[in-house]
């Protein structure tokens, strides 16, 4: 559905708009506060959409190079291997990431890190209150020379786009992002212009109570596939930071481990997983049952059902599975779901969080492991319907 | 039955109406959207219900003369509720309305002399109304069934019958619990079921299922969920159901009736004689006696222990008067006087030679307010409570207390009589009070015939005696417990007294009145006695002081008996037996020209039997069963050891139902798993297998996450070692059945090519594995349970249980939020009314 929009999209700007290089949208970062250079890479990086489709991994391909990203992105932070492999999830399954914690426990580290570990242009945002929407997205300028007006990127158009503390900006110039995330364009007077793929958000936020903040608006939350808090490191890994961190940036050291090409692949790979019917049962009783609950206010909407299953496919094909296992949606479903639900004011008071909640929720909704009559019957019925998918992209 | 199941399939979220009566809608939600014809029928099949379930109170009513206005009632209430219904009124006024006319429908009936206009009931009425129901109180209380119909106990059954049509209506309709509504129609069918000895009988039954049917077949239009309506004219599988609920509730009923004792004829509970209230119990000993008699169970054992040569026949009460349709015994509290520890029996008798007899009675569980002893006491001891005597009659009272666990012995003192002593007895009889020789008012022609006609060539009083009870034991008459219920002349009363004497079978208490009353009719005083016939020895011997050791005797409530005491100037009271194959005939009773060894009896006791010389009265150990019986209790006893033999097997089988069960279900599983190599079957036999032995998973669990708790709880053992095997099949096990159920169908492998090759078995195998691991760590009771009390199977059949439970919860909670509505709505009403 999410992916019939872009389909159409795609169709209606078959051709490449044909913008000028990510170079220059970095170099055009308006604020100035600190455009990172990534990787210095041609504008070949850059995929084309109207080109075919990047052919699946093979699956010892694909598990080589998730290794590799891990492995990268493990030297520079110590003891995250779970948020960095929900980082990467997040990356294969086409969505964004919302890194929130206190200041200080290496959000920004990791998503800088996760972005130079990929061969691929990236670009940095720092929020801050006076950013105005247009240094985001680009701006149309008048051309003294060809006495036109032309279009100059922003800092969105790049594969990787680290936002920066994001929520101290304005809700103004976060609702510039509305568009980016969802449907990976940019419109500005009135005509569309397609951004990079693969396309990534990370975005680092303080909690909302830090003072200086302005909190997402709840389209945008919805937008971000995951919310990751990092948490402070345990005993040895701060020992061992301690130690490596003292002279320099164990970042700089980093190199990049895979293509933009093979992460378009990856992506198409995890696009194959298989979904079966069960699971779609399960996921679906999942967001209804968040809908029903009475401790919370607002549900998760149909489209954090479909990035959860997005990313319980990419968990399953970093699991080196071709098919999605309940568990992929458990493990995934508190990262995913969490930040988009809303408390209801009596719960809130009574000390459960969103977290806590999506536990309690899990423990309840049954797998449905028992239905083993109508088994054979609800596999092929999952089978038939489960091909659509997974047949579309081939058929662009 | 049937329909309750599909009712609770579709809970919908229209309410069914009861619990909101106050909430406006909901009346004109329950009527029939077109009320046409559809009212009229139900309510003409709740009065065919119901009057067909009355047809079988015949029999506790004597004849058919109380039915048309029972028949009046039923219809009247039924229609008038109808007619409200065809109104489109709500249930609560339909409801009330059937009230009202039950009502006026009873005051038309009974009371149209003591009411406004004849059917309006005033206060004249309820005067009216309160005397009829002690009438019918007494009745109750005091008749034996069949009971006259007189206008109180008739009125009674009008209301009750006009109750239960309210009742069954509105289980029927508004409640929309068609099938529960047969619990009125049962209702009516208990009292005929318990009080009549052949039961319902087939008119009762007929009627009653014929208008059940009806009511069942009318339910539908009334059925508060539409859809249904639509689904069970659609339902394919619905003859099927229907036929295999049926065959089932036939082979129960056919199987439970074999294994219950007492079901053993007739199409209703009969032969289930529940009696709450002890034996012989209440005010009238003739009520219990034939229901004693048929009583396939002695209960009520009363021993004794006597120094008279043969048992006697003890004796509790006497029925003196005649009169009225049921004979019960006169209390005569007025003349009883207190005290038994020394009782007179009246003026002293001519005859010179007195027999005194010493006997020690223990009543053990037989409870009557009067005391059973030998005739005639002199003297009572041992008695526990206050006690009362009869002058005129010697029976014994319980002023405060019963005769339930007494010990007493009792020396009673008779004349010893002989047929010369009786014969030369005047026959004007003297100071005999007007009780005993009262000629009851209406006698039968055919009893006064009767007794012309036997005593035609009789002269004196002994010798009219002696030609009732000759006549009375000739083989023209039979014995027979079962023919006057058959006849319909169950129960005593001058009428059935008449029937009997057509009938010419019937048992004690027929024989006995009807010497008694054609003695009056003769001129000789007469009663008649109630209380048991001589019992059996039991062996044992009882030690009482000074007398020494006394052999004891048993009888218990088949000793029943009754029989007529004639009085006899200047001897007394004599007993007479009449009855043939009870009891025994004293010598003196006996007839001269039919013995040879008439002298023998000269020395014989008053009241002592001469068993070796009759053989009608030879000493029946048991008394005989009724003819009926004879037959089923001869296969009977053939049938017991198999009758037995079957319900141990029903026993163990019953015992080993979960074993059996749970062992047919893994076999199907393993062999499903093993023909089409499908992974879920296994799966789930090993879900059920780790239930079993405590570790049962969760509803929330993945498969992956079960497989791994159950690889790291202790019931598999180690990883590593022995049961490796163990481990890595259930690992092979899970992964097969994700595989199946969650992987891309058709390119799986079920048999798990990353397995070991000891692991390459069929899944049948692997599960095998399991198990074996699974028991060799698990403690005996765990073993145990898991072979013989399954938890997986147990858990099963709660839930299965539940669910009835809780497709009712969820109406009811729905009208109990309903009832909260209405009531909140009712009190900001209150509120308002208030304010303003």
């Amino acid at each position: 559905m999410d992916y019939h929009r872009r389909t159409s999209v795609d169709e209606a700007l078959p051709e490449p708009q044909g913008l000028p290089a990510r170079a220059g949208a970095t170099e055009a970062g308006v604020t100035g506060a600190g455009v990172t250079e990534a990787a210095a890479a041609g504008p070949g990086t850059r995929k084309q959409p109207g080109a075919a489709l990047p052919a699946p991994m093979e699956a010892a391909a694909f598990h080589s190079a998730s290794e590799r990203i891990l492995r990268a992105i493990n030297t520079v932070i110590d003891g995250k291997a779970e948020a960095a492999k929900l980082a990467l999830t997040v990356l294969l399954a086409q969505g964004h990431l919302l890194l929130e914690d206190v200041p200080g426990v290496g959000k920004t580290l990791l998503a800088k890190t996760l972005a130079r570990t990929i061969d691929c242009s990236v670009s940095r945002i720092q929020f801050t209150p006076d950013l105005l929407p247009s240094d985001v997205t680009g701006v149309s300028i008048y051309n003294q020379a060809s006495r036109m007006f032309e279009f100059r990127p922003g800092a969105v158009f790049a594969n990787i786009v680290i936002g920066d503390e994001i929520n101290r900006a304005s809700a103004k110039t976060q609702s510039a992002l509305l568009e980016c995330m969802e449907e990976h364009q940019v419109t500005v007077d009135g005509k569309s212009y397609k951004l990079d793929e693969p396309f990534m958000v990370v975005a680092t936020q303080n909690p909302i109570e830090m003072e200086g903040t302005y909190p997402l608006p709840e389209a945008q939350r919805d937008r971000f596939m995951a919310r990751i808090s990092m948490g402070y490191p345990d005993r040895d890994s701060e020992m061992e930071m301690l130690e490596t961190h003292q002279a320099t940036s164990p970042l700089t050291r980093v190199t990049a481990v895979v293509t933009a090409d093979e992460v378009a692949s990856m992506i198409a790979t995890v696009q194959q997983v298989y979904v079966s019917r069960p699971i779609k049962e399960y996921t679906v009783a999942l967001g209804r049952a968040t809908r029903e609950s009475a401790m919370l206010r607002l549900g998760a909407s149909p489209r954090s059902m479909l990035q959860l299953l997005r990313a319980a496919k990419a968990t399953a094909a970093l699991e080196g599975r071709d098919f999605v296992l309940p568990d992929d949606v458990v493990s995934v479903a508190e990262s995913v779901l969490a930040h988009r639900i809303i408390l209801d004011r009596k719960a809130a008071s009574t000390g459960e969080t969103p977290q806590s909640v999506i536990r309690s929720i899990l423990a309840r909704v049954p797998v449905g492991q028992e239905t083993a009559p109508a088994q054979a019957r609800a596999g092929s019925d999952g089978g038939r319907s489960a091909a659509r998918p997974s047949t579309l992209p081939t058929g662009r | 039955m049937t329909l309750t199941p599909q009712r609770s399939k579709a809970p919908g979220p229209s309410a069914p109406e009861p619990g909101r009566p106050s909430v406006p809608v909901s009346g004109a939600a329950a009527g029939p959207k077109g009320a046409g014809v559809e009212p009229w029928a139900m309510g003409l099949a709740v009065a065919v219900a119901v009057a067909g379930a009355a047809l079988g109170l015949n029999g506790v009513l004597r004849g058919w003369a109380w039915y048309p206005a029972a028949l009046t009632t039923v219809f009247a209430v039924a229609l008038a509720m109808a007619g409200l219904r065809a109104l489109r009124l709500r249930g609560v006024l339909v409801g009330a309305g059937g009230f009202v006319a039950l009502a006026l429908v009873l005051t038309f009936t009974f009371f149209r002399q003591h009411s406004i206009a004849g059917f309006i009931p005033s206060g004249d009425t309820m005067a009216q109304l309160l005397r009829y129901l002690r009438r019918a109180s007494e009745t109750v209380l005091a008749e034996s069934s069949p009971v006259a119909p007189n206008a109180g106990i008739v009125l009674l059954v009008c209301g009750v019958l006009g109750l239960v049509v309210i009742l069954v209506d509105a289980l029927a309709v508004p409640l929309a619990l068609p099938a529960t509504s047969g619990l009125g129609i049962l209702a009516i069918l208990v009292v005929p079921a318990m009080v009549k000895p052949q039961s319902v009988g087939w008119l009762g039954f007929t009627g009653a299922a014929a208008g059940y049917l009806m009511i069942l077949a009318s339910s539908h239009w009334f059925h508060p969920n539409s859809r249904t309506r639509a689904d069970t004219a659609r339902n394919p599988g619905q003859l099927k159901r229907a036929s295999l609920t049926g065959a089932m509730a036939l082979v129960l009923t056919l199987l439970f009736q074999l294994a219950i004792p007492g079901f053993d004829q007739g199409i209703f509970p009969q032969g289930s004689r529940l009696n709450p209230w002890g034996s012989a119990s209440g005010l009238n000993p003739m009520i219990s006696l034939g229901n004693s008699l048929r009583s396939p169970t002695g209960d009520g054992r009363i021993t004794y222990a006597t120094n008279a040569s043969q048992a006697p026949y003890l004796r509790s009460v006497t029925v003196d008067s005649f009169d009225g349709d049921a004979w019960a015994p006169d209390d005569r509290d007025a003349s009883r006087q207190p005290g038994t520890g020394r009782m007179d029996p009246g003026p002293s008798p001519s005859v010179e030679e007195q027999v005194r007899v010493v006997t020690a009675v223990n009543t053990g569980q037989f409870t009557s307010p009067y005391l059973p002893a030998p005739y005639a006491p002199e003297s009572v001891n041992g008695l526990t409570g206050r006690w009362s005597w009869d002058p005129a009659t010697l029976s014994i009272k319980g002023v405060d207390t019963n005769s339930r666990d007494q010990q007493y012995v009792v020396a009673s003192v008779a004349p010893k009589l002989t047929r010369a002593v009786l014969a030369e007895s005047p026959d004007r009889t003297q100071a005999v009070p007007d009780t005993f020789t009262r000629v009851p008012a209406s006698v039968p022609q055919i009893v006064r015939q009767t007794a012309d006609t036997v005593t035609a060539g009789s002269r004196s009083n002994y010798a009219k005696a002696m030609a009732i009870q000759q006549y009375l034991r000739s083989a023209q008459f039979s014995y027979s417990l079962q023919s006057p219920v058959q006849g319909g002349y169950d129960g005593n009363g001058l009428s059935v007294l008449a029937d009997f004497l057509a009938q010419k079978s019937g048992y004690c208490i027929h024989f006995s009145s009807a010497m008694a009353v054609m003695a009056r009719l003769e001129g000789i005083p007469s009663r008649v006695a109630v209380g048991y016939a001589p019992g059996r020895a039991t062996g044992s011997t009882v030690t009482i002081p000074g007398l020494g050791a006394l052999p004891e005797y048993e009888v218990d409530a088949r000793d029943a008996h009754a029989w007529p005491e004639l009085y006899f100037q200047g001897v007394g009271w004599v007993a007479f037996e009449p009855t043939p194959s009870r009891g025994v005939v004293p010598g003196y009773a006996t007839e001269p020209a039919a013995r040879s060894g008439a002298s023998t009896n000269e020395n014989n006791d008053g009241l002592i039997p001469e068993d070796d010389l009759k053989p009608t009265a030879a000493p029946a150990p048991a008394p005989l069963p009724l003819p009926a019986a004879a037959g089923g209790d001869g296969s009977g006893s053939s049938l017991v050891p198999l009758l037995y033999g079957g319900g141990l097997l029903l026993v163990l089988l019953l015992l080993a139902a979960p074993a059996l069960a749970r062992g047919g279900l893994r076999r199907r599983r393993l062999k499903a798993s093993g023909l089409s190599g499908a992974a879920a079957p296994a799966w789930a036999e090993l879900r059920d297998l780790a239930t079993d032995f405590g570790i049962p998973p969760h509803s929330s669990e993945t498969p992956r996450h079960f497989s791994a708790r159950l690889r790291g709880s202790a019931a598999l053992g180690e990883p590593g070692g022995v049961d490796a095997p163990a481990h890595a099949a259930v690992a092979s096990l899970s992964g097969d059945f994700e595989r199946q159920r969650y992987g891309r169908p058709g390119t799986d492998s079920p048999a798990g090519n990353s397995l070991p090759d000891s692991l390459r078995g069929s899944p049948a195998d692997r599960v095998e594995l399991v198990r074996d691991a699974f028991r060799a760590h698990a403690s005996w009771w765990t073993r145990w349970r898991a072979t013989w009390l399954p938890p997986s199977l147990t858990a099963r059949w709660r839930r299965r249980a539940w669910t009835p439970l809780r497709a009712v919860s969820v109406p009811a909670r729905e009208a109990g939020r309903g009832a909260a509505e209405s009531w909140s709505r009712v009190r900001d009403a209150v509120r308002r009314l208030r304010r303003s």
